[in-house]
């Protein structure tokens, strides 16, 4: 025993020897920032792609009109400024005039008007396109100029248009059919290499409007496993990294070498109760239920402290203080109170779905929220899914209730049209919808002051969670991780990297 | 050779219905390769939208009809595109599996040099403290999962020596043999870990079924060195079952290790497959699956030829 | 009975034995709530505590008892483990026997139908079966059981390709013997010895293909836990709470070593090739 544990000790400084050699053997290029993620961009047309990775990834190669700052304002991307008419039925965009390709050719109006046009297209089947739909024309006096002519007054369209999914790509890939092969954008840099699943490799866009960035080129890594980009971070071999797992970040801190950035996001964790299947048709059991929950108490064990109680509005302009919701301090009296007034003083059983890993704390959430409901007779059966059963499951409405994170937007109406209101693309999920809520959606979209869109939208905020179609739980927060010999990184609550394009590094 | 084209003969056979059975279950799977892509933005899609992208992804059609073209496809060598990678399934296939039989070939390679020796010394001190130590540490190797081992090293390896293997991106081992092995080293030991395990298990009890047999008592009553007897005459012949666990094992290992490689991040067979089924490139998983089984059974194929040159005593396909 | 008895005078069998014994114990407590928590209550403000009187092996990331939670691990892996290699040796011999009794055609299509899943890679078998069906303890054991049946079918078929053709067979046939009698009485005795190993060994690669599921987040589904579950919760705790990673570990050790050791000593006794020699 001792003899073998010796040998196996050497044998162990010697490959460790050996792996300190490989590493100088190799130089990563004093300028090029090591990134590594553990979920892999699925595909490279940005008007298409919607998941997570894809969307940071084309962030950096290709530029939308405008775009959101640190604090969500609608900044100038390629668009200098924008100005919508008195009427609201126009908004009319000036463009950067220096603004080019990574081909080298310069982005006019009619670039846009193709991209546009190619968002609106069904044959593209670009997801955002519903966000688009208000959009009746586009002119192109000249090629810094583009008109939108707008069928109905539609403030949110300006923060819709400022996403990655409405990047403008040049009209003559759209003609050859190339965009999604060919990464051709007007961002700070372009795609050199993309092995899916395993890595890509970025270089500056020498032509990119915003001048020179500050490292000469990104490496990213897919590395699965979250454990495994720690201990790469830990060693040094990696600068820069997202993290998901609130388990794994937060031992980040702990390293000397090390630095968390940590944003709230815009997401939310979420019960979705399902109104269309007994007993959650009835409003008194739906409000036991959100009575019942424990939101601090999820946050504390299952998220590992890592996040904040929150209501349906999670961007900071709108979100009203949780207090003041329906029942956000945990009563489970008026929750058993609910109950028997709804018949169901024994209780029910129902199916609640997740998705394994997605977020990762989904299996914790779901065992908290089973054991917190069992005090008021409810009894949960959890049933993990795969991502994509889960995801077929949750578009055909397919559940009792189900743990979900569901992404959020800037603007409550992009964010919630989709599901309470009247004509929403996914009626079918949330199945709840009230006159109240339909009217409220309606106004907010066509007023334009400040001021009364965060009354219109307070109250429809307080309104859904009196009706408690689905229990908001918690926004978490959004992790990167990097070096501390990495600087000048700003996170941002959409969880954009584009500012990698302004980072610099040590030595 | 007869017994070869035979054995060869019925390879399309059970590849087909690998195939089958393949092409089937990955599409029972609820979820396709637009939800793969969109998650629940899919649900934004009208009808026409999702129409054209079942048409992009060729899912538009009865899956009879899928089945029938693939199949076409496959005669002409044709294992269609992986809507993942926008290239030939081949393609892709062939860029990974020099990873994963450089794995599998190094796994084996440590499991031998570890395995065989403590075998046959375990062998020779049949019961003594060497051997039930041997023995029990053989068998807690058999028993560890592979992401405990993993897990355990990686973490090691950052805290107690400050550096890991370079992960992600895999250098091949004619572009800088160093880095190449640097890479694959502790995903191998953590393979060869179990694989030793079995190699010290079956040696030592091949051992011991030799070395009782006459022609071992004879050449040691003849007055042969104790190491001579073990090393010249009771090994060659206890090599049989060694050769057959290590090849099917060996067999397996080509397969891709899935957790593995997802634990150290190593782009071989194993994850592409697992992506493959999670991103629903079906052309990639049938692909896949099929070129898995087709190793699988070439290299059985290979052990069992093997066998037959070790021992002479075996007439192949005899019943 | 002379088995065990032979196995409890065999030196590592009884080990072996003993450890499977303890382990059964542990799992019928477990099973009838003799546990010294509730395996499933979450004490939060305990949660994430080392190893203490209180709780003998700490707790989890939800502040269950980590023993508790072994000790109905234990059972729920070890019924996956039976459940599945039960289906895996009955479907396996039941295939073996007819393939080899049948012959011809029969034999060729039925070994054929075993070749394919036999060259299909066993996890990802298992992780269609899973995907297609939904998780759950049921399907964990069927595909694990499936997995595992083309080995039992190939261990039985050559044995009893042989035996059919040894005297005794054809003895009992001209006597008159209905065919089931024969193929159970004859072939089945003697099928015992190779079978027995082949099931000790399924045991251990059952409890292990368990956990890798449960890895891979398709094994049992929470809050009950498995062995193969608590590990793969564990994961991402491994430097918190190092202790929720290293129990079931061991525990999962532990227990293959004891279903490998029975087996070895099964082997010797039942193998008449061994017998006489201490292993």
């Amino acid at each position: 025993m001792g003899r073998h544990f010796t040998h196996g000790l050497i044998s162990g400084i010697a490959l460790a020897a050996l792996l300190g050699s490989a590493t100088i053997a190799t130089p990563a290029g004093a300028a090029t920032l090591r990134m590594a993620w553990a979920q892999d961009a699925t595909g490279l047309d940005p008007q298409k792609q919607t998941a997570f990775s894809s969307l940071r990834l084309l962030e950096l190669i290709y530029e939308p009109l405008v775009r959101l700052d640190a604090t969500l304002q609608v900044v100038p991307a390629i668009a200098d400024s924008w100005e919508f008419a008195a009427d609201g039925l126009t908004l009319t965009f000036k463009l950067n005039p220096k603004a080019k390709f990574s081909s080298g050719v310069p982005v006019t109006s009619e670039d846009v008007k193709a991209s546009f046009a190619r968002i609106l297209d069904e044959a593209t089947a670009a997801a955002t396109r519903a966000n688009f739909l208000s959009i009746s024309g586009m002119d192109t006096p000249d090629p810094t100029t583009i008109v939108f002519h707008l069928s109905q007054p539609d403030a949110p369209i300006l923060v819709a248009m400022a996403t990655i999914n409405a990047a403008i790509v040049p009209a003559a890939e759209i003609t050859a059919g190339t965009i999604g092969t060919k990464a051709i954008g007007s961002g700070p840099f372009k795609l050199d290499q993309w092995n899916p699943n395993a890595s890509e490799a970025l270089s500056p866009n020498a032509d990119w409007a915003g001048g020179k960035t500050g490292v000469d080129g990104i490496t990213i890594s897919v590395l699965p496993d979250e454990t495994a980009i720690l201990a790469s971070l830990r060693a040094g071999q990696t600068d820069f990294a997202l993290l998901n797992d609130p388990l794994v970040a937060t031992l980040v801190p702990d390293e000397p070498n090390l630095q968390l950035n940590r944003v709230p996001g815009l997401a939310y964790n979420v019960l979705q109760l399902n109104p269309s299947r007994k007993p959650m048709d009835n409003l008194q059991v739906r409000q036991a239920i959100s009575c019942a929950v424990n939101r601090q108490e999820i946050i504390d064990t299952a998220l590992v402290g890592e996040g904040k109680v929150t209501g349906p509005l999670t961007m900071p302009a709108y979100a009203s203080d949780p207090n003041t919701l329906f029942c956000y301090t945990q009563d489970v009296e008026k929750a058993k109170q609910l109950m028997k007034d709804a018949g169901f003083a024994d209780g029910f059983s129902a199916t609640v779905i997740a998705a394994t890993g997605e977020p990762p704390v989904a299996s914790s959430e779901a065992q908290v929220l089973q054991s917190q409901l069992a005090a008021i007779g409810i009894k949960l059966d959890i049933k993990m899914m795969e991502l994509n059963v889960y995801v077929d499951a949750w578009l055909k409405g397919d559940f009792d209730m189900a743990v979900a994170q569901n992404g959020g937007r800037p603007d409550p109406y992009p964010m919630y049209n989709r599901y309470f209101t009247k004509d929403g693309n996914l009626l079918k999920v949330s199945n709840y919808v009230d006159d109240t809520l339909d009217g409220l959606m309606q106004e907010g979209r066509k007023e334009t002051d400040p001021a009364k869109r965060k009354e219109i939208f307070a109250k429809f905020e307080a309104h859904l969670a009196e009706m408690s179609p689905w229990v908001w739980l918690s926004t978490s927060y959004s992790y990167t991780a990097q070096l501390k010999t990495v600087h000048g990184f700003e996170p941002s609550p959409t969880g954009t990297l584009y500012s990698l394009s302004k980072v610099t590094l040590d030595n | 050779m007869n017994y070869l084209t035979q054995r060869l003969a019925t390879f399309p056979l059970i590849l087909l219905g690998v195939s089958v059975l393949v092409f089937v279950s990955i599409r029972l799977i609820p979820g396709d390769a637009i939800t793969a892509m969109l998650g629940t933005e899919a649900g934004l899609l009208t009808p026409d939208q999702r129409a054209s992208l079942a048409a992009y992804f060729g899912i538009d059609q009865p899956i009879y009809l899928q089945y029938g073209r693939w199949l076409v496809g496959l005669f002409s060598g044709d294992l269609g595109i992986s809507v993942t990678y926008g290239r030939p399934v081949l393609a892709v296939i062939l860029e990974r599996f020099p990873l994963t039989l450089e794995l599998a070939l190094l796994s084996m390679v440590i499991a031998l040099c570890v395995g065989i020796p403590a075998g046959v010394l375990a062998a020779t001190r049949n019961e003594g403290p060497a051997d039930l130590g041997i023995r029990v540490l053989a068998m807690l190797g058999q028993s560890t999962p592979s992401f405990v081992v993993g897990l355990v090293i990686i973490f090691v390896l950052s805290v107690v020596f400050g550096a890991v293997p370079p992960m992600g991106i895999f250098t091949p081992i004619y572009v800088n043999p160093l880095v190449n092995l640097s890479q694959l080293i502790f995903p191998a030991i953590t393979l060869g870990f179990a694989f030793a395990a079995s190699v010290t298990r079956i040696s030592r009890s091949a051992m011991l079924d030799v070395l009782s047999d006459d022609y071992v008592r004879t050449a040691r009553s003849k007055g042969a060195s104790a190491r001579s007897v073990i090393w010249r005459h009771a090994f060659p012949n206890a090599l049989i079952p060694v050769v057959t666990l290590s090849g099917i094992e060996f067999g397996y290992l080509l397969g891709g290790a899935v957790i593995v490689e997802q634990i150290f991040a190593l782009p071989g067979i194993g994850r592409l497959v697992l992506d493959a089924i999670s991103q629903r490139d079906y052309a990639l998983v049938e692909g896949c699956v099929l070129f898995i089984a087709l190793n699988f059974l070439i290299v059985n194929l290979l052990v069992d030829l093997a066998y037959a040159a070790l021992d002479p005593r075996i007439r192949l396909g005899g019943r | 009975m002379r088995i065990l008895g032979a196995i409890a005078r065999h030196p590592s069998g009884r080990i072996g034995a003993a450890i499977i014994a303890v382990y059964l114990l542990a799992a019928v407590l477990g099973a009838f709530g003799i546990t010294p928590h509730d395996p499933l209550q979450q004490f939060r403000i305990d949660r994430l505590h080392a190893p203490s009187t209180t709780y003998w092996m700490g707790t989890d990331l939800l502040g269950r008892d980590a023993t508790s939670r072994l000790m109905r691990g234990i059972g729920q892996s070890f019924v996956i483990a039976f459940a599945s290699v039960a289906i895996a040796t009955a479907a396996g011999t039941v295939i073996g026997l007819l393939a080899a009794w049948w012959g011809n055609l029969w034999d060729g299509i039925l070994m054929r139908v075993m070749d394919v899943l036999l060259a299909f890679p066993a996890i990802l078998l298992a992780l269609l079966i899973i995907a297609i069906v939904g998780p759950g303890t049921f399907t964990s054991v069927a595909a694990i059981g499936i997995v595992y049946t083309p080995i039992f079918a190939r261990v039985v078929r050559g044995p009893a390709l042989s035996l059919k053709q040894r005297d005794f067979v054809d003895a009992a046939r001209t006597f008159g013997s209905s065919q089931t009698f024969i193929l159970t009485r004859h072939l089945l005795l003697n099928l015992v010895a190779p079978l027995t190993v082949q099931v000790t060994l399924a045991l251990a690669w059952a409890l292990l293909t368990e956990a890798g599921l449960s890895f891979l987040g398709l094994g049992t589904q929470p809050p009950s836990p498995s062995l193969g579950l608590m590990l793969s919760e564990s994961r991402n705790l491994m430097e918190r709470a190092p202790w929720l990673m290293l129990f079931p570990a061991l525990v999962i050790m532990l227990g293959i070593l004891g279903f490998n050791l029975t087996g070895d000593a099964l082997r010797d006794i039942l193998d008449p090739r061994t017998q006489g020699r201490a292993a």
